[in-house]
This record gives C-alpha cells, structure tokens and sequence, in this order.
C-alpha cells in the first residue's frame, strides 16, 4: 500500500466531494491532501510541487469538471517529463467505454466509480501500488 | 434509435435503485421508496433546494430533480460528511448536485443497456424556503417520495 506521507492531490469542481474524499483518504491513513477545485487550478499546482522536487506522487481526479476536465488534466499530466510518471487516478460517476479507452489510451492507472467506500477506494490504491511495484 | 420512454416502472426503476444506492453507500443513509406518482401540484412537500439537471437523448428531453426539505438535507449531507451542519449555504449545497450526477450515472448505465443513451447537462441548484421546481414547460412529471432515517425528500423526473 502507498505509505502514509503520500503526497496526494484531490481535484473536484464539488466542495461536497472533496471534502469526502478527504475524509475516504483520512480514514485510510493518508495526511498529506491537497485540494484543487478543478482542472484548470490544479495543473499550475502540479507543475509547481514537480519543479520543486516533490512532485504528487497520486492524483484522484473527477472526471466532469468545467473548464479543465479530468481527461484533459490527465493528458497534460502525462505530456510533461516532471509529472508523466505521476499515479492517475480517474474518479467518475458515469464510466463509458468509449471514455475508458481514451483514458486508457492516455495511461490512466485506475478509476474510482461514485458512490465510493473507504474500502472501495483502498481496494483500488492497493490495485495500482502492487502493479506498480511488480512492474 | 429508441422510442420515447413511458415514465413506467421500468424506466423509473433505474433511477430508484440509484437513489437508494447512492444515499446508502456515500452517504450512510438507508432510505425507502413510497409509490411514484404524476405531479399535479406546484410542490407536495416544502423544499428548501433541489438540483436538477437537463437530461438529452436521441428520443427525448427531459430533467431530474433532487429536492429536499432544509432538514433532511442537512442530515444526509451530515452523514456523508461526518459533521453536522445547520444551515445550507456554500459549504453544502453542491452536495446535492453531485448526489443527482451520481443517481444519473448509476441510472444512465441501466438505461443504455436498454436502449437509451442518454447525456446530460451541468447541474443546477436552487436553494431557498419553500422554493418551487421547474422542469421543461409542459413535460409530464412523476414523483418518487423518498424516506427513512434522514427525512423525507422526492426524486422528479420529467420527460417530454
């Protein structure tokens, strides 16, 4: 499992979700949250903590979100050398196939389907870590 | 290409089941369904903020609405959040929004499966005492009465 000291950032147009998300990654031990309420904020934010040498290690991004949108976030997060190795996370209510495979296409490591548990959430971190320490 | 829906069990039932399945597991609520009925009033409960979103297919237009009275609101949001709230203002009304896009996905996978491809717009919300819900002018409406341990509240789904 990714260890505690995690730097994670949550991106959600909705106040209300990102404050559960909070709570889902508090409960699951993590304490190093950071919040950006869409897209467009978000990638300035990524870029900064990446050229300061502590980059986010896991971004959990909504995937409907006004300007910015999650799979363009994850386009541009995947573009750039100081952040394409970032975990990905894709947190969506609705899970089309064909946003799927573009998802998939530009590397996403997983996707959390709304309404979510602790466990739920756990289950998919825990997904991606072993995958990524197996490769 | 499907046929415009019949605001029946079986095109109603999807979002039931999503209702009930979004309130119990991202909000901790236990909630039960009374029978749906066709709106002929303004508002057959106080509600104090709804979110409603417009819903387009190749069939047909509609929306979906959320509603609920302040209290019921605040304690479901008091269960998702793990505080307690006594006013709805900023830190709490998008919570409805995203509780309606969450029923829509649950609701829009089943409704694909059966035909229906469906896609919607951003929510709204509005919020106030005893405000009133507007749908598409002249679409019928049915009601779906929610209630358990948080309150009372109604899903609305109209389609033209």
């Amino acid at each position: 499992m990714f260890p505690a000291n995690t730097k994670i950032l949550v991106v959600d147009d909705m106040k209300t979700m990102r404050m559960v998300m909070k709570k889902t990654l508090k409960a699951l031990g993590f304490e190093n949250v950071t919040e950006a309420d869409d897209g467009e904020t978000a990638w300035p934010l990524i870029q900064q903590s990446a050229s300061s040498g502590e980059g986010f290690q896991l971004i959990l991004s909504d995937w409907n979100m006004p300007k910015v949108q999650g799979i363009e976030l994850l386009r541009r997060v995947r573009s750039d050398d100081k952040t394409k190795n970032t975990v990905f996370i894709m947190v969506t209510a609705e899970s089309e196939k064909g946003q799927v495979k573009e998802a998939a296409q530009l590397g996403v490591d997983q996707y959390v389907i709304k309404p979510f548990t602790p466990d739920s959430v756990k289950e998919k971190l825990e997904f991606v870590y072993n995958k990524k320490n197996a490769a | 290409m499907s046929a415009i829906p019949k605001l029946d069990v079986d095109f109603l039932k999807p979002f039931i089941e999503g209702t009930i399945h979004t309130l119990k597991i991202q909000c901790s609520t236990e909630v039960t369904v009374a029978k749906p009925y066709k709106k002929e009033q303004a508002n057959p409960m106080q509600i104090d903020i709804a979110a409603i979103i417009g819903v387009t297919s190749s069939a047909f237009n509609g929306s979906l609405a959320l509603c609920f009275p302040k209290e019921s609101f605040l304690k479901v949001m008091e269960n998702m959040l793990g505080e307690p709230f006594t006013e709805i203002d900023s830190d709490v009304e998008d919570g409805a929004a995203e509780l309606l896009n969450i029923i829509f996905g649950h609701a829009k996978k089943v409704l694909t499966d059966q035909g229906y491809s469906m896609e919607k717009a951003i929510p709204s919300i509005i919020s106030g005492n005893n405000i009133t819900v507007q749908h598409v002018s002249d679409s019928p409406t049915v009601i779906v009465p929610f209630g358990g341990q948080a309150g009372d509240f109604l899903v609305e789904i109209a389609v033209n």
